[in-house]
Order: C-alpha cells, then structure tokens, then sequence
C-alpha cells in the first residue's frame, strides 16, 4: 500500500502479531439483507465497468483492479508488482505529480492502492461532486503513466518501498515468519512462493525498463475492472467512462502463470532465531484457492478453532491449560491458492514442543469426531455477519463486486458464497480437516537469538537464515 | 529514454479514438468540480433514564443494524491507583469472566448464538460496553451487556489467567520499536507523576487483587457518567423503552470526574532521549511535547495546522521525508487533545543510515510551520476542505454514527458542534497557523526520542549538533555512559 503498511502479506502478520477477537455474529435474516444493485457492461477496449448507486452518504467510491499480483512476477525479481503500485502514484501524462493527492485528499476524500498476490486495486473515496476528477484520475494512469515516468522517480519510489519493507518485516519482531513459512511450503519455482512485498535484493535490482514493460503488458483496459459506487448519477457516469476510458488501447492477451497443486509429503521442521524475547511457534498446511468448493469448510474449520474463548484451541490452551498467551488460526485464502496456518505464543514455562503437540491433540480430536452442531451455528454466525457489515461502506461493496467479477466472472459471486457458507455441514468441516491438516506441513519455531534449543523439538528442526544480500531464506539442508 | 514509450502509447490512443465520438477530450484539463454536496449531520433523540444515564439514539434505516455502545466519561487517569495500573482494562476484561447466572463460557455461547461479540474496554479519559448486531438481536444482547455490567463475580483464577496473559504482552511489547518509542515518549514528555506519563508495567500489573478489580468495578461503573448511544434501524420510543427495561437493576449514581490534573512538568530545553535497538533496519522517532487540552479556543486553528504539517498525505512532514527524500515509509504528526494537557507528537520510522538527515528535515519543517516557509492559499484551502468534506465519511456506518454522535455528549460539545465545523474551520487565518505552530510546535522544548541502532546514529546524531543526547533504557531510565 502506498499510505499504510498492507501488502496483503504484511496486513496478515500484523493481524497474526496483534490478533483482535475475532466478532462472531448471526444474522437469521441476513440472506434477505445481503443485495447490491449493480449493473456491469464492458467497453470495446475490454475495460469492464461495475456501476452501483448508493446515497447513504455523499460520496461515492472509485476503484479500479488489474488482475496482476505478485505471481505474475518471477523468482528473483520478486515485489515488482507492488512497487509498480507506487510509480503509479508519481504523476502520469497529463497530471503533474501532487494533483491526485489535491482532487482527493486536498477535497476531503482519500486514495491508496494495495497489492497482493493476485491483483492491484487503486481507489479514491471523493465527495460526490469528484466523481468525474477521480475517473480522469484513473484513466490518465492507466493510458498515460510512462509519459511522465523518470529514473529519479522511479529509485525514489523503490527507497519507499525499501523502507516499507524495513518497517513492516525486516523491524518487526517476528516479521519475517510468514515469508519463511511460504518459502518453506512451496518450490522457489511456485507463483505464490514469494513475498509480495519482495525480497530485498530483488527490489534493488529493479530498473525503470522494468516498469515501462510491466505497464504495457498489464496495464491495459482490458486486464482492469472499474468500479464507481455512492452517489453519482449512473447514466453521467457512464458518459465520463466512455469519454475518459473508451479511447484507450485494448492490451495484448496476458499469459497467466502456471499454479500447480502442492502437496507436502512429510513435515518440514525450522527454527529461525529473531530478536524476539517470547519464541512462538506456527503450523502451516497448504489450504485451497478462492477458487476452491473447500474454502467455506476451510474458512469454519479456523473460527471452530480459534477466536472466542469457547474455540477448540483457544479454550484448551489459552483458558483450560493456560499454557499459551494467545492462539490462533486463519485460512489464508489467494485466488488459486491457500494456506492453513495456526500459530501460538506460549506463557512462561511451558515449551513450545508442549504447545505443539496439545494443539495437535485438539486438531487429531475433531479430525475424528467433527464439530459439534452448536460450534456450526456460531461459526456461521461469525462469518455471515461479516457480509453484513462489509455493505456498509462505498469501498467495501465495491471490492465486494470486484472480487466476485474478477476472479468468478461474476459481481454477485458474494450471493454464491454466501449460499455456500450457509450450507455447509460438520461432514464438510471434518471432511476438509482431515483432507487438509495432514501430516505434510511446516512446523517453524521462532526463538530469541542464541536460543535455538527452544525450538519446539529442536533436535528435529532445521536452521533458517537470511542470505547475506537478503534475497532469500537459507535453510540447512534444503 | 522516455520518448520511445510515449510514441508508442499516442499512436496506440490514436486507433481508439472512434469510441470517444463526442466532442475532442483536452486530458490536461482537470474536470471541473460542481458545487460540494451539503454536510448531512445526523439527528438524534436525547433522553435521561431513571437511573441517570443519558441515552442518545440516531436512526439510520438503510441496513437491518444496529451499534449500541454505554460509553463512561472518566477512565483509567481518573480511577487507577498510580501503583496499581492495569486495573481499568484488567476490570473491562474481568466483565466478561462471568456473572450471578451464566458462566464465562455460557456468556461467550450466548453472543456468538445471537450472532454478536461484546467489546468492553477503559482507556485514560473513557471506557465502553457494547456490540453491533442486526437489529432484532438488539434486546437479547443489551440483556447480556446488562448481566456483565451489573452482576460480574470477578473470579479470581480468571484474573490470574489475565495478569499471566499481560505479562506475556508486556515481555513482547519490548521487541517493538512502536511500543518502546511510545511508552519512553509518555515518560519524558510528563515525568511519572502526571497521568499522562504512567504506563502499566510489570510491578504493577502483579500488585492487582481481586479486591482492586471489585473496587474500581464499583466506583467506576456507574450509570451518572454514561452516555447510551444506540444507532441504526430502530425506533427511539422503542429503544428507550427497552434500555429501562434491561438497566432496570443498575442502580443510580456516580458523577462525571472534575479533570483537575497537575500541571505537566515544567518544559525541558530540547533534548535527543536516545534508546538503543542494535542492528534496527529503522530509527523510530517520537517527537513532541505537552499540548492543549481539548477545549482550547484554539481547538479547530490546530486541527488545520497539524493537517498541513503531518496530518495529509501531502503534509509538509511527509511530502519532504517520504516523498521527495524517501527515508521513511511514512511520517505523520497529531495532536492527542485529552481534557488534560495532550501531546503534540510527530514521528516516524526512519531508515537507519538518514536518521541525522531526517531529524534535520524534522526541525525544519517545524520552523517552516512557525513562519520561515509560510502556508500557501492552495495549502490552506486543502487543510480546511479536507477537513470539511471527509465528515460524510464519520455517518456512513452506525458505529461511525455512534461514536461522533456520542462523543458530543462525552467531551461536552456543543450540540450543533459538526453543523458549525464548517465554518469554524473556514475562519481560520494564515496569521492563526503560525501563531499556533510557534505556540504548540515550541522548537526549544522538544522532547526528540529515537530507538535506533545506537552505534550507528548516535555519532551521526552528534553530529547535527541540533541537541544534547540522553541515552535511557527501554523503560526510559537513564544508562550511564561508560
């Protein structure tokens, strides 16, 4: 992200360092609750368009995506597509550098883009008469942002985005976790087994060649989704679209990568040493993609673990056996694929290799029996209501029909998976824990520095160690 | 190098162009604004109930919610005994341990069945219980929140369990350069004495008893300093109705806390609190000192100040240090406005090797607010417009609603006080800036901390020559120097 920390890996460790409670809520009637109107139509030049009308506040939400990610990137040339994110922010062919952030932030609205492993979305909250300021905005970047691209422009955006990682990995206790854990589930050969916000030699390498390619493979009308939601007039709306979008060039067709399916034949045990006091321990499973019938399963098997205090692992080792801090569980969920991770920080006195295999324990006890009906209906609670919720803003329906359009083809695929979500059963959850909690996993201990030997199970653990350029993770008889 | 590039895009543009029928598209002209939308605020219905709590209630139809929230004026600052604190978010937390009729297992079973999750919480000038759920949950919950607020048994094995949680946190919070540079900034801007400059630590949170949580739930709270806001698809009558009907057995008392604190500490010549964080990829700086409280005359003078020098994204501070010299991924400043003397802070994290050039780039933006680089009109007319117009953005969710609606009853603020922002923003002269930020921003009473990699910056520091340094430990004790 360009204003705050949230690449959608960083956004998940800071979730994972500092976990909120978990809300869990029901609605009974929420199925009648849950409809967005909207209509979709796509220009000659492919660009898709998403409209939705809303005049709670007024506002409106503009926010494009382009369905490029940090998989599209290659080994060793890791966190491009983030930082292209930022060169996106220095100014295009005929809006000076400063000029987005005066018609956004300067009116009283705002702007940020974000990053992930499957695509880059750029969004201006404006009051309602900026509407058409933030589509002549969005579309000079798309069609114009070479015309104004600079090498100093460039190295300055790539300090940022070297300070972005210092901050939010590099300083960070525990920081680097999730990157050691994806490095460790996948072949360097596998798109997701980067970070998205790159390595740090990588980002170094980057030239603004680099960017000019990147643009014109992927920054064309027809890799992009366009979504204008609040209080606008649609039939001007669409005017401005025509007029500010309908001339620029459709793009080459876009070669997406390979994902091939991952399984981890046995655990892979690590210890990195931080400088961390409190050593903590993560599991992690390869899970399933958005693209999976298995990811509502998957999404009720993490709240039946972790969350309120009556969740299987929170109550047993955070209230019962009061032998962990904190735990807690997250289906991690990409557009093609997913992780299952689990992690805990232990209270003094109990090591990590207890925690462990208590966890353990509790996961082997609902392989086998499945959750109970009573922990069904609260999951679902939990999770149904966050549709609820999300409506109530401009950019959360947006992202909403965003995400349903661009990875199903479908703005109302939340409609989809909801349904889903409603229908599924303990047979589903006991059937998804068993199929993916297996014993191909990774096991990583981090440990204050020197202290290897609290590693849970050291002796079967291997060392992990950053390379002396920061490229990537070395681990001991990998 | 860029040539190739725009050749390429403009004749590419060119092919489009049929699509674009209508008249010829001039791009270099920004699109001309119509007249900004009026501020909608809320209305809302004020009533007191039996006991003595005010109960504010604002509609808001357009989704089945509703976000009901008994906010308490007076927190931690008011209520903790100095050597005990930890007890106001310790007794928050113990709200949910149990009550007379259901264990803490049976509560917890009770909100996620009902589809809710109550939130409790007390911070240093306010505390709150509440939820948001759809609205026909809305009466068993309140009678849940009711049964925590009244009828808690603080069973001891559960505070326990909550102290050895804490100083697990505690032990954490010492890896993270945010939370040191914090908690050292709290103890050299107010000294230990002022509550401000007091923070929980392991000595005290081990001193709480039960008997302490008992106690501060007793005199804490208490239905004459809460303020009840219910927002969303409700019925005011209907509300009230059901707010007696479910507080009924919360008896009358309490009273709002008189906000007499001591003085902060007399002001200090400007002073570099370095805290040593080996091999830290970044420096994190706290900048700041005792500021005004929140009723200051000027209260809406500062809010445009501070916007223009670290509050936007363009602000003085990070346009320079972000974007034009790129030392950090962002700096920011702000102003905390308590009812006591709340620091000005700026701040950020600064790569290791520019933690001298960045503190040099500090201290003259500071002067640059104080009047040596002086406000632009385009400058200015962001700072208020921003302000004005992201108001909608506070009423577009009923905890949005709730909590800006409730706070005019907390902080005491005039009713009409968002219907008149605009235009006591708009007042705000050039001549007001400069003379706040040579007020607030005073650049001989800095309080300059930084946890950075001590071998590297403190000669880099020293060499600046901007001011003394004073290395102090994580705790922001003094470390001799050897």
């Amino acid at each position: 992200m360009r204003h705050r920390l949230l690449t959608t890996t960083a956004a998940l460790a800071a979730a994972m360092a500092f976990p909120a409670p978990a809300p869990a809520q029901r609605p009974s009637n929420a199925g009648n609750a849950i409809n967005i109107p909207f209509e979709r139509y796509t220009l000659p030049n492919g660009l898709t368009v998403i409209v939705s009308v809303d005049r709670t506040i007024p506002q409106a939400a503009v926010d494009v995506w382009y369905h490029v990610g940090s998989k599209n990137e290659a080994s060793g040339r890791t966190g491009f597509a983030h930082m292209f994110e930022h060169v996106m922010f220095t100014g295009s062919g005929h809006v000076p550098y400063g000029m987005h952030d005066r018609l956004t932030e300067g009116v009283g609205g705002n702007n940020n883009g974000s990053t992930s492993n499957d695509r880059t979305n750029y969004f201006e909250n404006v009051p309602a008469n900026y509407v058409e300021s933030a589509l002549w905005l969005e579309s000079d970047r798309m069609g114009f942002l070479l015309d104004q691209l600079d090498e100093a422009k460039f190295v300055a955006q790539r300090d940022i985005v070297q300070n972005e990682r210092r901050q939010g990995i590099d300083n960070q206790p525990y920081g680097r976790a999730f990157e050691i854990l994806t490095a460790a589930t996948l072949p360097e050969s596998h798109p997701y087994s980067w970070p998205v916000v790159g390595y740090m030699a990588d980002l170094q390498r980057a030239t603004v060649e680099d960017v000019k390619q990147f643009f014109r493979l992927y920054y064309a009308p027809s890799n992009a989704t366009l979504a204008i939601v609040g209080d606008f007039d649609p039939a001007r709306a669409k005017q401005w679209v025509a007029r500010y979008f309908g001339d620029l060039p459709r793009g080459a067709p876009i070669t997406r990568p390979a994902v091939p399916p991952v399984m981890l034949p046995s655990e892979q045990r690590l210890v990195f040493e931080d400088r961390v006091q409190v050593p903590r321990v993560y599991l992690a499973w390869p899970g399933a993609g958005d693209d999976s019938d298995d990811t509502p399963a998957l999404d009720f098997l993490a709240q039946i673990l972790s969350g309120p205090r009556t969740a299987r692992l929170t109550k047993a080792l955070v209230y019962d056996q009061q032998s962990a801090a904190s735990v807690s569980a997250f289906n991690d969920t990409n557009e093609r694929f997913g992780s299952f991770l689990i992690f805990i920080t232990p209270r003094p006195g109990h090591p990590l290799t207890e925690l462990e295999a208590s966890a353990d324990s509790i996961i082997e006890r609902l392989k086998r029996d499945g959750p109970t009906p009573d922990e069904l209906q609260r999951a679902a609670a939990g999770l149904e209501f966050s549709f609820v919720s999300a409506l109530e803003s401009n950019l959360g329906r947006a992202e909403m029909l965003l995400s349903g359009s661009v990875f199903h083809g479908d703005p109302a695929q939340y409609r989809t998976r909801f349904a889903q979500l409603r229908g599924v059963t303990a047979a589903d959850v006991k059937r998804v824990a068993n199929s993916y909690l297996g014993p191909g996993r990774v096991v990583l201990s981090i440990v204050p520095l020197g202290e290897a030997d609290q590693a849970s199970r050291p002796d079967q653990s291997r060392t992990v160690s950053v390379s002396p350029d920061g490229g990537h993770y070395i681990m001991e008889g990998k | 190098m860029t040539r190739p590039a725009i050749v390429l895009v403009s004749l590419l543009a060119l092919q489009g162009a049929p699509l674009a029928a209508q008249e010829r598209l001039d791009r270099t002209v920004p699109p001309t604004p119509g007249p900004a939308p009026a501020i909608r605020v809320p209305t809302w219905t004020r009533t007191t109930l039996a006991n003595g709590a005010e109960l504010v209630v604002t509609e808001k139809h357009d989704l089945p919610l509703v976000a009901v929230s008994i906010n308490f004026v007076g927190g931690a600052y008011n209520f903790e005994p100095a050597d005990k604190l930890g007890v106001a978010p310790f007794t928050a937390q113990m709200l949910s341990e149990g009550t007379t009729s259901k264990t803490a297992d049976q509560l917890s079973e009770a909100q996620q069945m009902l589809g809710t999750q109550i939130s409790t919480g007390v911070i240093g000038e306010g505390g709150s219980i509440g939820f948001t759920a759809l609205k026909d949950k809305f009466e068993p919950a309140l009678a849940l929140v009711a049964d925590m607020l009244v009828n808690s048994t603080f069973p001891a094995p559960a505070l326990d369990r909550i102290r050895g949680r804490t100083l697990v946190q505690l032990q954490q919070a010492k890896d993270q350069p945010n939370a040191i540079a914090s908690n050292v900034f709290a103890k050299v801007v107010y000294g230990t004495t002022h509550p401000y400059g007091r923070v929980m630590n392991e000595t005290t949170v081990q001193a709480i008893t039960r008997d302490d949580i008992v106690a501060f739930h007793a005199a804490y709270y208490r239905p004459g300093r809460a303020v009840i806001s219910v927002t969303g698809d409700v019925q005011p009558a209907a509300v009230k109705a059901a707010v007696e009907k479910a507080l009924a057995g919360w008896p009358a008392g309490g009273s709002r806390p008189s906000w007499q604190y001591a003085a902060a500490p007399s002001p200090q010549v400007t002073t570099i609190y370095l805290v040593d964080k080996p091999n830290a990829a970044q420096s994190v700086f706290a900048i700041g000192l005792p500021g005004p409280a929140r009723d200051t005359p000027d209260f809406y003078v500062i809010q445009v100040m501070n916007n223009l020098l670290g509050g936007l994204f363009q602000s003085r501070l990070n346009h320079n240090i972000r974007e034009v010299k790129g030392y950090s991924y962002g700096v920011s400043s702000n102003f905390a406005f308590g009812r006591g003397p709340g620091a000005f802070r700026a701040g950020g994290g600064i790569v290791t090797a520019k933690t001298d050039s960045a503190l040099i780039e500090f201290m003259k933006e500071f002067r640059g607010a104080a009047g040596d680089v002086p406000f632009t009109d385009d400058e200015i007319t962001q700072g208020k417009e921003s302000l004005i117009q992201s108001l909608p953005r506070r009423f577009s969710s009923v905890n949005g609603i709730g909590s800006s609606v409730s706070s005019i009853f907390t902080q005491d603020l005039p009713h009409s006080f968002y219907q008149d922002y605009p235009a006591n923003i708009n007042a705000v002269t050039r001549d007001d800036l400069v003379r706040v930020a040579r007020k607030y921003v005073d650049l001989r009473h800095l309080n300059i901390v930084i946890v950075g990699d001590r071998a590297v910056v403190e000669p880099l520091l020293q060499a600046t020559g901007i001011a003394p340094i004073v290395r102090l430990d994580l705790e922001g004790r003094p470390v001799p120097i050897p």
